[in-house]
């Protein structure tokens, strides 16, 4: 045989093995592709898969579908808890405060071990020390410590909080990814000078939930494979990836080849030409965030009279804003309590009025307006709008009573700095309640001394205060209603804020994705989904 | 020859530590708070008091800057505020993503400007020669960022010629990580599907990102060359009835090197800083998009890490650059 | 880029008479002085670049909008005219600022050499190794975004490139007999800076000088682009390209209308700057 024909041969043999890799590749991609679901979106904010030190959205979403918590809200019904470790659960009074009680069902970790109370006990402690982002909730605002728990036996856990808690609030915050229950022998296995594992678990899963963790590769993508221990089964989807695609221009051609399955982060003009698709099914998801003006009360500043902060209430055009800028992804409210949370008030205070607000920054001593710094955010806002656009239309509806607000972007980071530092003066950003409770708006938005949003807007009101203490721990409802409905209206008159909308978040699917629900707390069910 | 190659790791480590302490320096003398970034918009004074403590951001910034040093020395570029893992491993995994594009983009750059240059300079004034000045015209003009939108529009979006951002296809699992490099991974791994994924996505990335540097190079072949042939030994060359094509394989391409090499280093540096927004919109998960990120959340030590990195590759071309000197022209001596 | 080139490039008229049989830069003449006046006079023709019109966002070109309008209803051509001020404003501001900064460095290290020349030399290194885009985002986020801070941010980054190119025809100056002899007639250095070094530096600087300005607003567009530039509703054409760019589905127009605004600039500078090497230098192109 020739040399030749020898590297002919060769050659021929090279591509069979290429054709027959191809063809493999192909069918094994074809099987894959119906039982994979793929979400494309920005998930940047990703730093973290340990359900206790994950503080943002991305972490929460994933962290939802890797551990269970004790209770949960199911599907879009935020007002009434459901069971999920916990089979069953009681609030008894004590002396000192109250106790809840849970019963354990029976559940299995995804490395095959049951499910005990040592392992809710651990996932809670290790939070309280390890002090992540998220812990506030379990030590501000439950108040509770390592002490507090206890198991008397492997399927009942104990938890007594004091009089300054209320157990209602404790019980929904025990719904979020912060008491997403842990192996704690898997966890205590790879612990590293007493971390509580959380190096390890910041890319492994060691959870209950439908899925667990097939790897992370870090700005690429997440993929989740379906959890064979796991007490919610998933039927037709066996495995979850989350590709990162920051950009919404990238997720609008990736959904139209049909890459991705899901679209995360539209714009609203991209969103509403996908609700007139046939090939697409746009999803409006109900949010609890409010976007929000702040302005600062303080001594010496513009908004110093509260006359002036009622003048800016009036110029703001919510429904331009919400007809063109957001193609109706937000809805017009005005109090601080979002629709959607028993205690919100639907009325609208500030009918646009350019005539009475200028008549108010008369009546406040500024006839001729005056000019003022606007700190916003870069980068994208709540609704999918780009935060800039939205500046540039606050700053034209200001523009028009005579204040001149000199937009000043940041980057998230700074902004909050200044902002925490009681430093801007007028700044628009986005707030969202940790839990789906009245009181997580109630408390920071009214009361001072939280040093949270009032504080920073240097709005110091004994009465709002003292109100938002009051509803917070009161266990009566309809006093309760009662009690947001005059704090809302004394918020809606006085306080440091011009709500601008309530937004949606906006997602396109593809038709053939059915069971897709992502409710106002952020939280998707990716065991509910099939794909046709 | 070692004594030069010593004498310019010595220099290199000199500029190194400047590099340090320049973006110390600056990272430091932020006004703004990287407790409140990395601890999130809802935490409270005693959290963000706790997270400074934990960092050492209280300390002062001689002593930080010790600090940092000392752990540098031992191999150790600190935590990132933002992610709470080593900047090492963070960079291990991002770095390779970038490293990738960057050799397939001098490769294109190279297969795209040289040619190019060499047509441009023996067709001078002709044709040909105005196309491929056009082109580095063009080519050196337009923003990167924008050059990406339309590559993806026009070859992904509306032609469905290349895939889409990323840097495998959703269905093409990732090859086992040897060297983080997906091409040679797959190769490793005997995945040629994989493979030839990997060399579709990166395609457009790379050419974008390369498109830059095929124009610089176009002009640089092009007026050395066109020095070169109009040389004295050159044109006795040809009067001795050598062909074009010998005149240019035997001296005009091996002295018109020179000043080639030269752009080849400085690309480094472009093309590092045209990485960080081609990665932006082709949503690469290399060290541009960090840097990027890392900055947004004045993640410092991040920033540090990305700089020094950064600053290292840009130096280690240099030299490399600076030796093939001698390999092309034998008169230049280390001494 | 610029090798050591000669001051011998003949007299002003023979550089002109060089210069306008060119086409290259001739075009590039044009079109600069084009943008100048659109620069200049421009904004008197067109109306505010921030007024808004939600009802006639993301418009196709028109006759009413020749260029279409962006999302918030704004004139695409009243903002794309309004910008070249910014632009080239800071790609002429930020030349001029490292031009100054980098030819002090670079006549200091070239006259006074030894230590004086190390480290000037050593320093313009590490500047050169920092990654251009990543020290101007640092320095952008620890000032706060702005316009002044992008071109300090891009200053930076690019006077070392001067430094050296005066530092290199310094040293290769001063050999020559015309320095010797003004040294031999008792002329103090700075005179023979001033009077003999730096204006027999000039062509070199001027080459080099047209290409940075086309680089600065690239570099300053990019900073733009990633959000670390001039603020909304500042009609900046690299934040014009990134705002618009969520909308390229919906209103191609309103980003490419300022990418190609600074495709055109930079591209102008860059003929300018070969037709001006060339010039200087009959020896290379064409």
């Amino acid at each position: 045989m020739s040399q030749q024909a020898v590297s002919a041969r060769k050659r021929q043999m090279f591509s069979w093995g290429l054709a027959l890799a191809l063809s493999a590749g192909l069918s094994l991609a074809s099987a894959q592709r119906e039982s994979t679901l793929v979400i494309g979106g920005d998930f940047s904010d990703l730093i973290t898969l340990d359900p206790g030190a994950s503080y943002e959205f991305s972490g929460s979403l994933v962290a939802g579908n890797l551990y269970d918590t004790l209770v949960i809200y199911e599907g879009n019904d935020l007002k009434t808890l459901k069971p999920r470790l916990a089979s069953s659960w009681t609030v008894t009074p004590t002396a000192s405060g109250s106790r809840i009680t849970f019963k354990l069902r029976d559940a299995k970790f995804s490395t095959g071990r049951t499910v005990t109370a040592a392992d809710v006990i651990y996932s809670l402690t290790r939070v309280i020390a390890l002090k992540t982002p998220s812990s506030f909730l379990l030590t501000d605002v439950a108040n509770i410590t390592a002490k507090s728990l206890s198991a008397p036996d492997a399927k009942t856990v104990v938890m007594d909080i004091p009089k300054t808690a209320n157990p209602n609030i404790v019980l929904a915050l025990l719904t979020f990814n912060v008491a997403g229950v842990i192996d704690s022998t898997e966890a205590k296995a790879h612990e590293k000078a007493g971390d509580f594992g959380t190096a390890w678990l910041k890319d492994h899963s060691a959870g209950s939930g439908p899925f667990m963790l097939n790897r992370w590769d870090r700005s690429a993508q997440v993929a989740l494979d379906v959890n064979p221990n796991a007490f919610r089964k998933s039927p037709n989807i066996k495995r979850v990836i989350l590709r990162y695609m920051a950009e919404s221009a990238a997720q609008q051609s990736s959904l139209n080849s049909g890459e991705i399955d899901v679209a995360w982060n539209y714009t609203p003009d991209a969103f509403k030409a996908a609700q007139s698709n046939p090939k697409l099914r746009a999803l409006k998801a109900e949010t609890f965030s409010l976007s929000y003006l702040g302005m600062n009360s303080a001594k010496g500043s513009p908004f110093e009279d509260a006359r002036v902060r009622e003048a800016v209430r009036y110029a703001i055009d919510q429904d331009g804003m919400i007809d063109s800028l957001l193609q109706g992804l937000g809805r017009k409210t005005q109090t601080i309590v979002p629709i959607g949370l028993a205690g919100s008030d639907p009325k609208i205070y500030y009918p646009y009025n350019i005539a009475r607000a200028k008549e108010l920054l008369k009546a406040a001593g500024k006839a001729n307006g005056f000019s003022v710094d606007f700190l916003v955010s870069t980068g994208s806002c709540s609704g999918g709008v780009p935060c800039q656009d939205l500046a540039a239309k606050v700053q034209s509806d200001l523009a028009k009573i005579g204040i001149k607000a000199n937009i000043k972007q940041m980057v998230n980071s700074e902004l909050y700095t200044t902002y925490r530092a009681q430093k801007a003066t007028l700044i628009q950003a986005d707030w969202s309640p940790d839990y789906p409770d009245a009181d997580g708006n109630g408390t920071p938005l009214s009361d001072y001394a939280a040093k949270s949003l009032a504080w920073r807007n240097s709005w110091n009101n004994a009465a709002a205060g003292k109100l938002a203490q009051t509803a917070a721990i009161e266990s009566n409802a309809a006093k309760r209603l009662a009690q947001y409905g005059q704090l809302t209206a004394l918020l809606a008159k006085d306080g440091p804020f011009a709500i601008l909308y309530q937004p949606y978040k906006p997602i396109v699917t593809q038709t053939g994705i059915q069971g897709f629900n992502r409710n106002a707390n952020g939280d998707v069910q990716f065991e509910k989904i099939s794909k046709k | 020859m070692l004594t030069y190659i010593l004498r310019r790791l010595a220099l290199m480590v000199l500029v190194l530590w400047g590099v340090t302490l320049g973006a110390f320096l600056i990272s430091h003398a932020l006004p703004s708070d990287p407790a409140a970034a990395a601890m999130g918009n809802n935490a409270r004074e005693e959290q963000l008091a706790d997270f400074r403590e934990r960092n050492g951001l209280n300390k002062p910034l001689a002593t930080q800057y010790v600090i940092y040093m000392g752990q540098l020395l031992r191999g150790d570029m600190g935590t990132s505020l933002r992610t709470q893992s080593g900047i090492v491993s963070d960079l291990r995994a991002f770095f390779p993503a970038t490293l990738e594009l960057t050799l397939v983009a001098v490769v294109f750059a190279l297969l795209i400007g040289l040619p190019l240059g060499v047509i441009a300079a023996l067709w001078q004034g002709r044709p040909p020669d105005l196309l491929a000045r056009t082109f580095a015209l063009l080519g050196g003009a337009t923003p990167v960022y924008w050059l990406a939108i339309l590559a993806l529009t026009l070859f992904h979006e509306r032609l469905g010629w290349l895939p889409g951002p990323g840097r495998l296809d959703v269905y093409s699992l990732p090859p086992p990580t040897h060297t983080g490099l997906v091409l040679i991974d797959s190769l490793l791994a005997h995945d040629t599907a994989v493979f030839w994924d990997g060399l579709r996505h990166l395609i457009l990335p790379a050419l974008v990102l390369g498109a830059y540097s095929a124009a610089l190079l176009t002009r640089m072949t092009r007026s050395a060359l066109l020095e070169v042939l109009s040389q004295d030994y050159i044109r006795t060359a040809r009067s001795k009835g050598l062909t074009p094509s010998r005149v240019l394989g035997k001296h005009a391409v091996r002295n018109a090197a020179l000043p080639v090499l030269t752009v080849l280093g400085s690309l480094f540096g472009s093309l590092l800083t045209g990485a960080v927004l081609t990665e932006t919109i082709f949503s690469w998960p290399g060290i541009g998009g960090y840097a990027t990120t890392s900055a947004i959340s004045l993640d410092f030590p991040a920033v540090m890490g990305v700089t020094l990195i950064a600053g290292l590759a840009y130096s280690v071309v240099n030299l490399l650059v600076d030796l093939a000197y001698g390999f092309f022209d034998p008169r230049i001596s280390f001494s | 880029m610029t090798a050591a080139l000669t001051s011998e490039s003949g007299t002003g008229s023979a550089v002109w008479r060089r210069f306008r049989r060119n086409s290259g830069a001739m075009i590039g003449l044009v079109l600069l002085v084009a943008l100048l006046l659109i620069a200049v006079l421009g904004p008197f023709f067109v109306g505010s670049p921030s007024a808004q019109d939600l009802a006639a966002r993301l418009s196709p070109p028109s006759s009413t909008h020749l260029l279409g309008t962006d999302q918030l209803g704004r004139d695409v051509l009243t903002r794309v005219v309004s910008g070249s001020r910014i632009s080239l404003g800071i790609g002429v501001s930020v030349m001029l600022a490292s031009l100054l900064v980098g030819s002090a460095a670079g006549l200091i290290a070239g006259l006074l050499g030894g230590w004086w020349d190390e480290v000037i030399m050593r320093v313009t290194d590490v500047f050169l190794a920092f990654p251009s885009l990543i020290l101007a985002m640092a320095i952008s986020a620890a000032l706060g975004p702005s316009l002044t801070n992008v071109m300090i941010a891009v200053a930076l980054v690019s006077w070392p490139t001067y430094a050296r190119l005066i530092r290199a025809q310094v040293l290769a100056l001063r050999e020559r007999e015309f320095v010797e002899a003004a040294r031999a007639l008792g002329s103090s250095q700075s005179r023979v800076a001033f009077r003999h070094l730096l204006p027999n530096s000039l062509a070199p600087l001027l080459v080099q000088g047209s290409f940075d300005v086309g680089n600065a607003i690239l570099t300053a567009a990019g900073l733009g682009f990633i959000g670390f530039g001039a603020q909304p509703p500042t009609p900046e054409w690299g934040a014009m390209v990134s705002e618009t760019r969520n909308y390229i589905a919906q209103a191609p127009w309103a980003s490419s209308a300022p990418a190609l605004a600074i495709l055109i600039t930079v591209l102008a500078f860059n003929l300018l700057g070969d037709g001006l090497r060339d010039v200087f230098d009959p020896r290379k192109g064409v």
